[in-house]
């Protein structure tokens, strides 16, 4: 079985690197265009894992994961952020909001998988 | 990276700036505007982040200075004011311009940036210095050492770990990948069952790791965890001591007596006697890890080639088959039979890497929705289901035009302004669905809007206007809304820049039947409009059954078919309505001796072949059927390209021609023949 990957960004070229990435490793990829749109996919399917910017218009990063956290369904799964800051703030900030890891942009395709593979298998 | 993708970031880093300059429009008469500080923030950082991956490295340096300026204004460290939005505009002129040439090449426009860096910096170095972010390179190990360590790693995490989607065993997974490891568990802090939190973590593990790998490597393993774990990595010994017997003493009483490993109890283990040995005996692993490449870029005109000499192989493979079943040479047919089924998997594969999902393309119609939607100031939410869907892609090519064609008339024509929405008590944001799903060897693509719909009777009377029926036929509704796919037919008088590009539903038709798709409207006043596509997944090779009618030999397309019967299972009803009787239903069919004209028509010994059409099956006679055939479809070429009953034609292994025939348009053309000659 494929896994499943939500990947939520408002960047259309980082929605489609992401997406190609993932598509050709195999996984089965749903695309929301900022938080709000992502929750659409959030409707009891399977989703293996959540990699979502922070900087999103309607609903940010930070909301997103705080609401997945809040559903039964995807309580445990695990929640990537891209994030370009390496400050510590914004990332402490996502972890107590329930973010898993993280994923520092620019980043290489290797560098997304093998982001992914710490936390799903 | 990839050019496709870096084309497509110009693209939308100059929607960005465009974004910004409204943005910063905006500021200009509301200085204190949060949400348009944010909006700019959020453009500017779009482009620092993007820039950095697609690698317009200059963009994103300069970028992050000009970011800088307002993450202090949003966290209220600095006030915007005119200066800054001039300032602003000029950077944004100098965004255009990298954007346009790439990165900086000339020393003028480097100083150029370099003075406007100097100017932003005024703004920013008063309060701190901006970061230069470094753009780290993935992992490249340090030279690789030629001498193991061992490590005793201790793993604390705290209760709550797991409730942020951390899984644990995941960690010493990962240690153990590192080299060779030993892990000790420690279970004691778990309660009774009563008491246990399932979603609690209370274990605790100590690894022993001896790895060649760098300390960072070890430490790589729990980036994302730091923060919740107690983490201890201790250097016990150099080399390999894992197997030394003092510390398996000590790992076998850690275990069986459940107690905490000591650093000072390793550290104080005699190695030294042993090292040398096991170092040379530790394993020579992962000081290579296997780099596996997963995927390759191919120019799609590669692909185009490949699946071209497949089909000519194809081709020849037919001649081939035929000639080893008329030589009757035993070897030779086994050889031509492992030809055969090694092409056919050969064609399977080729043709699997010509396809690419739709989703590359939806983007497109997301942002035309968006776009065209806030021009004409409606409110749409552009649903997509079965994005994953995949199509060849000279099919995907020829399907964009239509597509976008026919989603420009949902949200022109289909869906109306809001408050006309609101009084005809529907919701002032209009729904357009994008559906796509397989059918057989086709796929199925729906486009749903919840709009006005069409009125048949408009449609009727602008048939009539323009001469395309006569005034007093009889035409059923889905009859009159198949007149919109008619040339020269165009609803709206005036003609609107949006849809009206002279570009009607005739062409899109045209267009689908091109690929061989078909397309069908289906509309309610009121409640909307669907338009339905039928394509198939390839042009080029298709499944057919071939068959012979009187001399001839022609290739129905197997997808089409659902099941066939010897004549004399099938009652024939009323031969003067062509009605026969299958297993107690009742199908209406077709001779194709009658529809190719041959002399004779009688249809004792026939065979009768039941094939999908639209909703309903439909019967259709042939002489015999001969069997399965992989075939390569060749187009018929300009004379003959509108015959109505005929899809191309095929070349069998002893050079004949057959046709193949499109069971759709050979139904629905002699259907109409039918119709009219009742009328």
């Amino acid at each position: 079985m494929a896994k499943t990957v939500l990947i939520v960004d408002d960047s259309e070229s980082i929605r489609e690197v992401v997406n190609f990435t993932l598509q050709n490793e195999g996984y089965e990829v749903l695309v929301g265009i900022d938080g709000e749109d992502a929750l659409k996919f959030l409707d009891g399917r399977t989703i293996d894992i959540v990699i979502t910017d922070l900087h999103m218009p309607n609903l940010d990063g930070l909301g997103l994961i705080r609401k997945i956290r809040e559903m039964d369904a995807y309580k445990h799964i695990p929640i990537l952020f891209l994030t370009t800051e390496s400050q510590t703030a914004k990332k402490m900030e996502a972890k107590q909001a329930g973010a898993t890891g993280w994923i520092i942009k620019p980043f290489v395709p290797a560098k997304l998988l093998s982001a992914i593979s710490r936390v799903l298998r | 990276m990839i050019d496709k993708f870096k084309a497509k970031f110009v693209e939308e880093a100059q929607d960005n700036v465009r974004d910004l300059e409204e943005a910063l429009l905006l500021l200009e008469e509301d200085l204190g505007n949060r949400d348009i500080i944010e909006r700019i923030f959020r453009a500017m950082h779009s482009l620092k982040g993007g820039g950095a991956m697609f690698g317009f490295n200059d963009l994103s340096d300069f970028t992050h200075h000009l970011e800088t300026i307002f993450d202090l204004i949003r966290n209220d460290k600095l006030k915007a004011d005119q200066d800054i939005i001039s300032l602003t505009f000029n950077s944004i002129d100098h965004i255009k311009f990298i954007l346009e040439t790439g990165n900086l090449e000339s020393e003028e426009d480097k100083k150029e940036q370099a003075n406007l860096i100097k100017e932003i910096s005024k703004y920013t170095s008063e309060t701190h210095p901006p970061q230069t972010e470094t753009v780290k390179e993935d992992g490249v190990p340090d030279v690789v050492q030629d001498r193991s360590k061992t490590y005793l790693i201790t793993l604390m995490p705290d209760a709550e770990i797991l409730k942020n989607g951390t899984n644990l065993l995941f960690l010493l997974d990962d240690l153990h990948a590192l080299g060779e490891a030993v892990t000790v568990s420690n279970y004691d802090k778990v309660p009774v069952l009563q008491e246990l939190d399932p979603v609690k973590n209370y274990c605790s593990w100590q690894v022993i790791l001896n790895t060649k790998e760098p300390l960072n490597e070890i430490k790589d393993v729990f980036i994302f965890v730091e923060d919740e774990c107690e983490i201890e990595i201790a250097e016990i010994s150099e080399g390999n001591v894992l197997s030394h017997p003092k510390l398996k003493e000590l790992v076998e009483e850690a275990v069986t007596q459940e107690k905490v490993l000591k650093k000072e109890d390793l550290l104080n283990i005699d190695f030294d006697g042993q090292k040398e040995a096991k170092a040379a005996a530790s394993k020579k692993k992962n000081i290579f890890k296997d780099h596996k490449i997963s995927s390759i870029r191919v120019a799609s005109n590669k692909i185009d080639d490949l699946v071209n000499l497949v089909s000519e192989m194809v081709t020849i493979q037919a001649q081939l088959t035929l000639y080893a079943e008329n030589s009757g040479d035993p070897a030779i047919v086994a050889l031509s039979e492992n030809i055969q089924k090694l092409s056919r998997q050969l064609r399977d594969n080729a043709f699997e890497i010509s396809l690419i999902p739709i989703q590359n393309e939806l983007m497109r119609f997301q942002r035309l929705v968006r776009d065209l939607s806030k021009e004409m100031n409606k409110e749409i939410d552009f649903i997509i289901e079965g994005g994953e869907i995949e199509l060849d892609k000279n099919i995907i090519e020829n399907l964009t035009d239509p597509l976008l064609h026919i989603l420009r008339n949902s949200v022109d024509h289909g869906i109306e302004m809001p408050d006309e929405r609101i009084k005809a008590g529907k919701s002032p944001k209009g729904t357009i669905v994008f559906k796509a799903f397989y059918s057989g060897a086709n796929v199925i693509i729906k486009i749903q809007d919840d709009g006005k719909g069409i009125d048949p009777d408009v449609i009727r009377q602008k048939a009539i206007e323009r001469g395309l029926i006569s005034k007093d036929i009889d035409l059923s509704k889905k009859e009159i809304l198949d007149l919109v796919f008619l040339s020269g037919f165009t609803t709206r008088t005036e003609v609107s820049d949006i849809s009206g590009r002279g570009v009607g539903m005739d062409v899109v038709k045209r267009k689908i039947n091109s690929i061989r798709g078909e397309v069908s409207i289906e509309s309610e006043i009121g409640q909307g409009t669907i338009l339905t596509l039928e394509i198939p997944l390839t042009l080029s090779i298709i499944d057919g059954l071939l068959v012979t009618v009187a001399e001839n030999q022609y290739v129905i397309p197997i997808s089409n078919i659902e099941k066939i019967y010897s004549i004399e299972d099938v009652k024939i009803s009323s031969s003067f309505n062509n009605i026969a009787t299958i297993e107690d239903q009742q199908y209406s069919f077709l001779n194709l001796r009658e529809i190719f004209e041959e002399e004779d028509i009688s249809i004792d010994d026939s065979q009768l072949i039941l094939v999908k059409y639209e909703d309903k099956k439909v019967g259709v006679i042939v002489d015999n059927v001969i069997g399965e055939y992989q075939t390569v479809v060749k187009p018929l070429g300009r004379f003959l390209k509108k015959l109505e009953n005929i899809s191309g034609a095929s070349i069998m292994g002893d050079g004949t021609i057959s046709l193949v025939i499109d069971t759709n348009r050979l139904i629905y053309y002699n259907d109409i023949q039918k119709y009219k000659n009742v009328k």
